[in-house]
């Protein structure tokens, strides 16, 4: 169990998918959502997540925006760690991805969300 | 001006002087038969004309050579570029050429335009189909990650045995149209050239142990035997060893889907010049002449697996080939002489030293 004020931030669009993931989470982590970038940077400022998840495909700034912002920064926080977590899964959008310095890669069809949590926890400081 | 005429006039020039020649011999030769009265005095001149002829004569036939040599040599190396490479060299069409090799100039540049623009069309059309599926895929992939998702999540509640018997079969066919659109996403990106390799050196018997090692279990299952003795000496491969371990993996699959309980999974290393061959073979009843021109087309299945369940979606050995030939090597199967069933055989071109075993 995670100390409760470290947080999980999990960028999604699609309810769905979300409600599934926090299905999961509910029990592990003390989770955040946002369906877009700007709630997604606006929470990634104030909550100072342990792990972010990101879908690459959202409305307005996509996934590798929010990415190549979070590692621009200057402060302890630009080295968070990040899976993407998409459907996207083109060799290119991995490569991509890996270049703007996302830590993991994860096509969301092609894993369960048990698989997820098992990468989350490979990244999480123990 | 046609070609026949330059010849034409060269060839009156020729007949001309010839005549003047003869006419010039004739007259020196005879001269002590000739009556005074009929004597013509052969002048300077005439000799003179003579030579000054034979000379036109030289240069014109120079020139016509020139005139119909030079663009036939330039119009050649056109076309062996652009049948050897593809390239299209700029001709410029001499106006002074003969009018039938600038017709035939004229003919290869357009026929050049012709093919370019049929290619350039075909490029296109492959790809706004592969761009296409990949659309499609992806736009399949978020609801199925739903049902997936929440497939998983019921399975792993309070159910009774009949549910949970019920909530499997959904999820693994859940899982099995995953891996559709997986396949389709990998045919449109290798049929787009979007495929990207990553070669290295490889050890093939390392690989194949690999693979045999992975199948071990499976085989088992099925009340099969799984036999690889690495070959000695065998030469580097210079390969996606990712993409050709899924290939092996992908052909002992088959293997052990087409093979009947007590029998026996052989795979082998052997090596010629400049290739290395891995062979996977089987003791299935073989491939009937009838099936053995389509295995290798896309969404082709056998009719005679043994195993029913898990037939795969006939992609398999489609793709296996693709990878082969893009590495510069091939994937071919031939009926076992000494016994039932096929060995498949990956030939894949060496790249560097020797292995120690």
């Amino acid at each position: 169990m995670l100390p409760t004020t470290t947080f999980i931030l999990v960028v999604e669009d699609d309810p769905v998918l979300k409600n599934l993931l926090g299905h999961t989470f509910a029990s592990k982590y003390q989770t955040l959502y946002a369906s877009n970038g700007t709630e997604a940077l606006e929470l990634f400022e104030a909550n100072k997540p342990a792990l972010v998840l990101l879908d690459l495909i959202l409305p307005g700034m996509s996934g590798f925006e929010i990415l190549e912002t979070i590692r621009k920064r200057t402060d302890a926080q630009k080295d968070t760690p990040i899976i993407i977590v998409s459907n996207l899964g083109q060799d290119s959008d991995k490569e991509k991805a890996k270049a703007l310095g996302a830590n993991d890669y994860l096509v969301k069809a092609e894993n369960s969300i048990e698989e997820i949590v098992s990468r989350m926890e490979a990244l999480l400081p123990k | 001006m046609p070609l026949w005429l330059l010849f034409t006039l060269a060839f009156i020039v020729l007949i001309a002087t010839t005549l003047g020649a003869i006419w010039y011999t004739t007259f020196t030769l005879l001269y002590p038969l000739i009556p005074p009265s009929a004597y013509v005095p052969v002048t300077e001149g005439a000799t003179l004309l003579d030579a000054f002829m034979l000379l036109v004569v030289l240069i014109l036939f120079v020139i016509l050579g020139r005139l119909t040599a030079l663009p036939l040599r330039r119009l050649n190396r056109a076309v062996n570029a652009f049948a050897s490479r593809g390239e299209r060299i700029p001709i410029v069409i001499p106006s002074f050429a003969p009018s039938e090799i600038r017709t035939l100039m004229r003919s290869f540049v357009d026929l050049v335009g012709s093919v370019e623009t049929a290619h350039k069309k075909d490029v296109e059309t492959s790809r706004v189909k592969s761009d296409f599926i990949t659309t499609a895929a992806h736009q399949l992939r978020t609801p199925l990650t739903g049902v997936r998702w929440a497939l998983e999540a019921l399975e792993n509640s309070e159910l009774t045995e009949d549910q949970r018997g019920l909530v499997k079969n959904a999820t693994d066919k859940s899982h099995e149209l995953v891996a559709i659109v997986g396949t389709l996403l990998d045919i449109s990106a290798i049929e787009s050239g979007k495929y990207k390799y990553t070669f290295e050196q490889v050890d093939v018997n390392a690989l194949t142990a690999e693979v045999a090692n992975d199948f071990d279990a499976p085989a088992a299952e099925r009340g099969l035997v799984l036999v690889f003795t690495p070959t000695a000496a065998v030469p580097f491969v210079r390969c996606d060893r990712e993409r050709v371990k899924w290939v092996l993996s992908n052909l002992v699959d088959n293997a052990i889907r087409y093979t009947p309980s007590g029998g026996r999974i052989t795979l082998g290393v052997t090596y010629g010049a400049e290739r290395v061959f891995i062979t996977v073979r089987d003791m299935g009843i073989g491939i009937s002449a009838k099936d053995s021109a389509n295995i290798f087309e896309r969404f082709f299945r056998a009719g005679n697996a043994v195993a029913k369940e898990n037939e795969g979606n006939g992609l398999g050995l489609y793709i296996a080939r693709t990878i082969a030939t893009d590495h510069g090597g091939d994937l071919r199967f031939s009926a076992n002489t000494d016994g039932p069933g096929t060995t498949f055989t990956l030939s894949l071109p060496t790249g560097g030293p020797a292995t120690t075993v």
